[in-house]
């Protein structure tokens, strides 16, 4: 064998020395032919790529539509790419996708990937290329490479599903044209992310109540159970329950993997905090034996509870035709079961002044009579109750010193001290990982542990999300409980932290998210602590949204007005639930609130005094109520004497309200002053203009109010405005 | 041993050759996109709120406009409770009123919402909202208007869908 092999290999070698080497000139014409073939095979390739596939597919698809002809002439072939040198962008998706800033085919029907148009979106293909809202490789000419994570490129495509996170990357402020991405953040900032991770661009989180003193509010009963569930999971879709409850967002607390006996050293040691004495507040022994005597004592302390518009802030479960619904804001804690949680003594402390308790709650200080106080704690603590609450705790007993001890450990281990402060134990900082780039981690920066899901970074977000341990046995981060739309927003918001733009030109175009600061002054500051105005009204960016935004309220309102409503405050919007609570504000109170808002909250460009009321004619008066119910019909959205709309407010008292400078610069262009507010911008001609404010200013009613000296003081400055 | 090296040199050529031309021929690599998942934002069925509508990027955009400034007269319940549909004559339709709104024209309905009603000869009440919105925003919530349609709304030459949402 290996002989004939030796042989055949000698006649083959013979051969080729006879035929192919047989002369100089053979040699160099066989070796020319090699070298054509080698220089052959880079054309060949590049002819077989896959983007002149598909641009083949392209200008067959193109010939098959009527209006092809025309797109055509737009269709040069080869490799397409987009630069953009400012911002570090080379694309050559469009050489695949050809027609994607192709007007003519935006939105039409029919169109196969890859060549559909981009539809209109914020930002165009031709300004910003595509990588840098889709992520992927922009270099890339190979689908595979371009589209998906690969052993030297990371960043796959960013499924559409998720494309807001990259509005986030770089839009740091509010973003209303991202509603997924503006949701997620809402949720990492409510749920206290922020309490343990480091997080960019985000609100301040409002951490949970102070727990140096907490041992007088609630019993030790109460603290195990809460721990151990503060919400029960309703259905699959991750909707919880907060004392039996749906609940909205007003519930943060997370539900921790704690067994009995850390429930019962947690909550021996939080039984036994009480820093501060509590400063109890001893109801009017009179007062008490006359109401305490009253049939219906707790039936009116109802009716001034509801009176009192605790409402507005708590959500209370109220059952109505057999459905049992929360109904009510949600800025502060439910109120449902509330007498089944605190201690008597501490409520009416409480109620009394809430300052002396927690300095830095949102809670306003109620100048409430001690009758109010008697009636509402009476019934919060007999009929805001449920006898079944704590009938699933065992029996605890007095905390032993060892349970406190272990207690205590476990508050700084399992990071309780994130996110309520203890006096005694330092602010708990970094307590988990920084999250501020985890939504540019490359896949082998993560680790999966023993979880089977699948190896991506959104798979990774969700499945720490919805279950923290899967992933990792030791993890200490609480279980959450998620619906699918706002784990899909956490996500958006997790992957939109990127840090900081990789490259200089992105960076230069980030959109900073604005400062919001408001510092009350002189006397006014003592009040607006006082009545924590803030909780739900906005000023200059700062506050609660809850309420209308008083940035402008001493353009816009009478300061005579200002004062009746707080001593007596009245809703002029006729649809809303939620209203202003009845604070029992002393008159000069109102008045500083009064004054400082009427000379210091004002917008700039409208002067209360540079219209002056008394020029104004009846034939305007008359002309403007014809214009108000004919020409514009204002009463599809406004109500005057009953009838009209609930869209804007009722302007049955905007005589006495609005000064006639702030109604003629809002008739003139209302988005100027109020951005995004409903009512349209008219065609009003300066004329009709005038004639409209002068009949507005004619519709008042008469306030029954509590005049004293500083009202009558307040009334003088305000009736040169007035009249 | 000239002829040897020649010969050497040619082998790992054609190897070469064919090692290169392997790669020319490839089959188009499958890509890990999510074309059934390109929803912006979504919107309940009105009419069956189990069902979600998908919603490109410029519908979203109608869908935010609408809820700041349509919602209060065309829907029957409101972000801040009732509507205040009940209290005009003539009822304004509702915005998914497939049977009212398919009929008329993108430029129609341009038209009205940005010269109000009475441009078109129709209810006073409708206010103008050419001088608030863009053009761009106006035509935004039609395309929101037509996405929430029922029945579904077709374009002009464009085949009925698949599966009517009736």
């Amino acid at each position: 064998m290996a002989l004939e092999g030796a042989v055949s290999e000698q006649g083959m070698i013979g051969w080729l020395r006879r035929n192919i080497f047989a002369s100089p000139a053979h040699r160099f014409g066989w070796a020319s032919v090699v070298l054509l073939i080698t220089l052959a095979i880079a054309p060949t390739k590049d002819f077989f790529n896959e983007w002149r596939h598909y641009q083949r597919q392209y200008a067959n698809f193109l010939s098959s539509r009527p209006d092809g002809a025309a797109v055509k002439r737009h269709f040069n072939g080869g490799i397409q790419q987009i630069w953009l040198p400012d911002l570090n962008v080379v694309d050559r998706c469009p050489t695949c996708h050809l027609a994607v800033a192709e007007k003519t085919l935006q939105g039409a029907v029919g169109v196969p990937e890859p060549f559909q148009a981009h539809p209109l979106a914020g930002h165009n293909v031709k300004e910003w290329g595509c990588v840098v809202c889709h992520r992927g490789q922009g270099p890339a000419t190979e689908v595979a490479e371009a589209h998906n994570a690969t052993r030297a490129w990371e960043q796959p495509l960013l499924p559409v599903k998720y494309i807001q996170a990259s509005c986030g990357s770089c839009h740091h402020g509010e973003l209303p044209e991202a509603p997924q991405l503006a949701r997620g953040r809402e949720l990492l900032t409510r749920l206290n992310c922020q309490g343990c991770h480091k997080l960019s661009h985000l609100e301040a989180p409002s951490l949970g109540p102070e727990l140096s003193s907490v041992g007088y509010k609630v019993s030790r009963e109460w603290i195990y159970k809460w721990l151990k569930e503060p919400r029960t999971v309703l259905d699959k879709d991750g909707n919880t329950t907060v004392n039996g409850y749906e609940s909205g967002d007003e519930s943060r607390m997370p539900q921790y993997r704690l067994n009995d006996v850390e429930l019962r050293a947690l909550s021996a040691y939080l039984s036994v905090q009480k820093a501060k004495p509590l400063e109890t507040y001893k109801i009017n022994p009179g007062v008490v034996a006359t109401w305490s005597k009253k049939p219906d004592l707790v039936s009116l302390g109802e009716e001034r509870f509801r009176q009192l518009m605790c409402t507005t802030c708590h959500p209370v479960a109220v059952t109505r035709a057999g459905e049992t619904k929360l109904i009510g804001g949600n800025i502060a804690p439910e109120l449902t079961k509330v007498g089944s949680k605190v201690n008597e003594d501490w409520l009416v402390s409480w109620l009394h002044n809430p300052q002396g308790y927690l300095a830095h709650g949102e809670m306003p200080r109620y100048g409430w009579t001690d009758e109010e106080l008697y009636k509402v704690s009476r019934y919060v603590t007999s009929k805001l109750t449920d006898s079944d609450l704590l009938s699933t705790v065992p029996q605890l007993g007095p905390p032993s010193d060892d349970e406190i001890k272990n207690g205590k450990r476990l508050f700084l281990e399992k990071g309780c001290a994130t996110c309520h402060s203890m006096q005694g134990i330092l602010p708990q900082k970094d307590f988990g990982p920084d999250l501020r780039t985890m939504g540019a981690k490359n896949l082998s920066e993560l680790d999966f542990g023993k979880s089977k899901a699948p190896h991506n970074l959104i798979s990774y977000l969700q499945t720490k999300l919805k279950d923290p341990v899967s992933v990792n046995p030791a993890a200490r981060m609480p279980q959450y409980t998620w619906n699918q739309a706002d784990l899909e927003a956490v996500t958006t918001a997790l992957l939109s932290q990127t840090g900081e733009p990789a490259t200089s030109g992105l960076e230069q175009l980030v959109a900073l998210k604005k400062p919001a600061s408001f510092q009350a002054v002189g006397a006014f500051a003592t009040v607006y602590e006082r009545y924590k105005c803030y909780a739900c009204h906005r000023f200059n960016g700062y506050g609660g949204t809850l309420a209308p935004d008083l940035s402008y309220e001493g353009s816009l309102a009478q300061r005579k007005w200002i004062f009746d409503f707080l001593k007596n405050p009245q809703t002029v919007r006729p649809a809303l639930i939620l209203r202003m609570p009845q604070f029992n504000m002393t008159d000069k109170e109102a008045s500083i609130v009064a004054e400082y808002l009427s000379l210091a909250v004002q917008k700039p460009g409208v002067d209360p005094d540079s219209i002056d009321p008394r020029l104004f004619t009846p034939a305007m008066v008359a002309a403007g109520k014809a214009l108000y119910q004919t020409k514009y019909q204002c009463q599809s959205c406004h109500t005057i004497g009953g009838m009209g709309g609930y869209v804007g407010p009722n302007l049955n008292n905007a005589g006495n309200w609005l000064t006639p400078a702030w109604i003629e610069a809002w008739l003139r262009n209302p988005q100027a002053l109020q951005p995004g507010i409903i009512e349209p911008r008219r065609d009003f001609t300066d004329d009709e203009i005038r004639d409209l404010t002068a009949y507005l200013m004619t519709l008042r009613v008469g306030i029954k109010s509590q005049t004293t000296k500083s009202a009558a003081n307040a009334r003088s400055v305000s009736l040169g405005a007035g009249r | 041993m000239k002829s040897k090296l020649l010969l050497i040199a040619m082998l790992i050529g054609s190897v070469l050759c064919v090692l290169a031309l392997s790669g020319c021929k490839k089959s188009v690599a499958a890509v890990t996109t999510d074309s059934g998942a390109r929803v912006y934002d979504t919107e309940p069925d009105w009419n069956d709120g189990t069902k979600l509508i998908p919603l490109g990027y410029q519908e979203a955009q109608g869908k935010r406009i609408f809820y700041q400034y349509c919602v209060w007269c065309h829907a029957d319940a409101t972000p801040a409770g009732p509507s205040n549909r009940s209290n005009l004559t003539p009822v304004p339709p509702l915005m998914n009123d497939g049977e009212k709104l398919n009929g008329e024209s993108d430029e129609n309905l341009q038209k009205i919402i940005t010269q109000g009603g009475s441009a078109v000869g129709k209810s006073l009440m409708m206010s103008p909202y050419g001088k608030t919105l863009s053009p761009g925003e106006i035509s935004a919530v039609i395309t929101f208007m037509r996405a929430i349609a029922q029945p579904a709304y077709r374009k002009a030459g464009q085949p009925s869908p698949p599966s009517t949402n009736k």
